[in-house]
């Protein structure tokens, strides 16, 4: 039997409209329906939580703190719509503020009805969740399993979200190892990273619809500059970085020279790049505690 | 004992510790339901939530609090290793503050401002139940001329006759080692909503897991100590330490949570009345 089965979070959040269908899940948690029987527990912390249970519909103001929530969410994760104004938007739904409903923001995976949604119809809800969250743990666990089925494949812009919240969670591990947090790719904005898109090319790497990896690069003269090498933490040590630069190499048949720069200590970055034959060329001091190693490999065979 | 004994006494206690802690959690919730006139949920729910977080993504802010986090574990196991063996009951005392030290040091590395909040107001925590704590030690100590929870353990009398204002003041001092209100500063049990959730805000998956795990550790500890109060009476032990446990779980669910101003000073004033009172009594009348 299933842990999540037995031990779902909860964390609510009233995006707009009347609030009823917020009141109904504070009932929910009351002696008279006691959902905590079902060991469902509250919590506030989205780090906590497995189910997020959103009423109302979504207005301007609050879509980034709708993603904020749910991007804190550890996977597995599910979110519940409660009631006609999270489903829909309902009578709210033409306003000129309100985006619709929670879908139009988040992925919803279970629906519940009413105006205001009954206690019994949440709880209906959450053991509807509960079992999708067991399906997506399964999914999680043969996650790491599933490298056969990765795919790489040229991003664009709409991956941009995705690629940087890769970016950040690997050069976060940068920066603790140089003590050094004024690394670029940490303060990268989506804005900034969508403009690259327009003149560099960006490979990604997807398990199972989620971006687990990526390279980028882009010509200058008749050399092909490669940057940005990504790795997520869970898939290091499987020869994804080198698959990874091969494929952007593969980009560029015109280039006749590649050259890419790491930190000095990043061996995880550097290994795919020595293993395909790059040589350092010069090294250069850019911070107290980094330096930089520029790398370079001609093009062979012609 | 032999080294053999010891180690063997070691191994079952730190093997069975999570599960009696786990399991007075699971009684805990279930009794705190019930006084609030609920169902509440089934007894091993405690062990449903920490397999659970076993198997969920863990999230960090940066990947060295987890670190922290293993010592606060670690600490906690060796703490148990330490009073079951019945070793020293000082050296027991400062292995429990030094692991509590790790969780406060992991939430502090975790650099968010909620995390921040829970370690402080833990801080605040430690400093009002530790003289406490460290007072029974010195109680049990002036009556029984021995540190070592063995001989403190074999003791012919009941120490509690001696160390009645002890006894009280650590009962007292249970409150906060256990988080429960009226001192759940940092981060209290239950459902409870928090400044976000405290001193674990940042911690998640396995890390959360182990940080439940150590809190079972330290449950069974404390009311062991409880227990030595009484040690030499083994069903009066059982039946003291049962009763201070459904006390402290009343008292949770009747009080609401005070300030942190009133709660240093009145664990300040218990341990000066209570603790360093029966002390000087038993210093001056035996």
């Amino acid at each position: 039997m299933g842990a999540f089965t037995r031990s779902p979070w909860v964390m609510h959040y009233d995006a707009s409209s009347c609030n009823g269908c917020d009141i109904e899940v504070v009932a929910s948690l009351t002696p008279l329906y006691d959902v905590e029987r079902l060991g469902v527990m509250n919590t506030g912390n989205p780090k906590h939580a497995d189910i997020f249970l959103v009423t109302g519909s979504v207005n301007a103001q609050n879509v980034k703190v709708l993603r904020t929530l749910y991007e804190q969410m550890p996977d597995p994760r599910v979110v519940v719509a409660v009631g006609i104004c999270a489903t829909s938007g309902c009578v709210f739904r033409e306003c000129y503020n309100v985006m619709g409903g929670v879908d139009t923001v988040l992925p919803v995976d279970v629906y519940v009805p009413g105006c205001a949604a009954r206690p019994e119809s949440i709880i209906d809800g959450i053991l509807q969740a509960v079992g999708l969250l067991e399906k997506k743990r399964l999914y999680m666990k043969t996650a790491r399993g599933r490298m056969h089925e990765m795919q790489l494949s040229q991003a664009t812009a709409i991956d941009a979200p995705e690629i940087l919240a890769l970016q950040k969670i690997v050069y976060q591990n940068e920066a603790e190892m140089y003590d050094d947090w004024s690394l670029t790719p940490l303060k990268q904005t989506l804005e900034d990273m969508r403009a690259d898109f327009a003149t560099r090319t960006f490979i990604k790497a997807v398990v199972g619809g989620k971006i687990i990896g990526s390279v980028r690069g882009w010509m200058e003269g008749d050399i092909a500059h490669l940057g940005r090498l990504i790795v997520h933490p869970l898939f290091w040590q499987k020869g994804l970085g080198t698959r990874l630069v091969t494929e952007i190499e593969s980009r560029f048949p015109q280039a006749r020279r590649f050259e890419t720069f790491t930190g000095q200590k990043s061996r995880h970055t550097m290994e795919p790049y020595q293993r395909l034959g790059y040589a350092p060329i010069r090294q250069e001091k850019v911070s107290e505690h980094r330096d930089r190693v520029y790398f370079a490999r001609e093009r062979e065979g012609e | 004992m032999s080294p053999v004994e010891t180690l063997i006494v070691a191994a079952v206690a730190v093997v069975a510790a999570p599960f009696a802690g786990g399991l007075l959690s699971g009684i805990d919730r279930r009794l705190s339901a019930r006084m609030q006139s609920r169902q509440g949920p089934p007894l091993l729910q405690p062990f449903y939530d920490v397999a659970k977080l076993f198997q969920k993504e863990t999230i960090v802010v940066r990947r060295s609090q987890n670190f922290y986090i293993y010592f606060f574990l670690a600490f906690m196991v060796f703490t148990t290793a330490l009073f079951f063996t019945g070793s020293d009951l000082l050296l027991t005392i400062f292995a429990l503050t030094l692991a509590g030290i790790f969780l406060v040091l992991g939430a502090y590395k975790a650099s968010s401002p909620y995390s921040f909040i829970g370690a402080e107001r833990e801080l605040l925590m430690m400093m009002a139940y530790e003289p406490m704590v460290l007072l029974t030690g010195v109680g049990m100590y002036l009556v029984t001329r021995s540190f070592i929870v063995a001989d403190i353990a074999r003791y012919p009398q009941i120490l509690a006759q001696y160390l009645p204002g002890l006894f009280l003041g650590f009962v007292f001092a249970l409150l906060f080692k256990l988080r429960k209100s009226p001192f759940d500063l940092s981060a209290s049990h239950h459902a409870h909503q928090e400044i976000v959730r405290g001193i674990t805000t940042e911690f998640s998956g396995r890390t959360l897991a182990l940080i439940e795990i150590a809190h079972w550790y330290e449950t069974t500890v404390v009311l062991g100590i409880v227990a030595l109060f009484f040690a030499s009476v083994p069903w009066l032990a059982a039946v003291v330490t049962a009763a201070v446990f459904f006390l402290v779980i009343f008292v949770d669910n009747v009080f609401a949570r005070v300030k942190w101003q009133l709660a240093l000073a009145s664990a300040w004033i218990v341990a000066v009345a209570l603790g360093v009172g029966n002390i000087l009594v038993v210093f001056f009348l035996r």
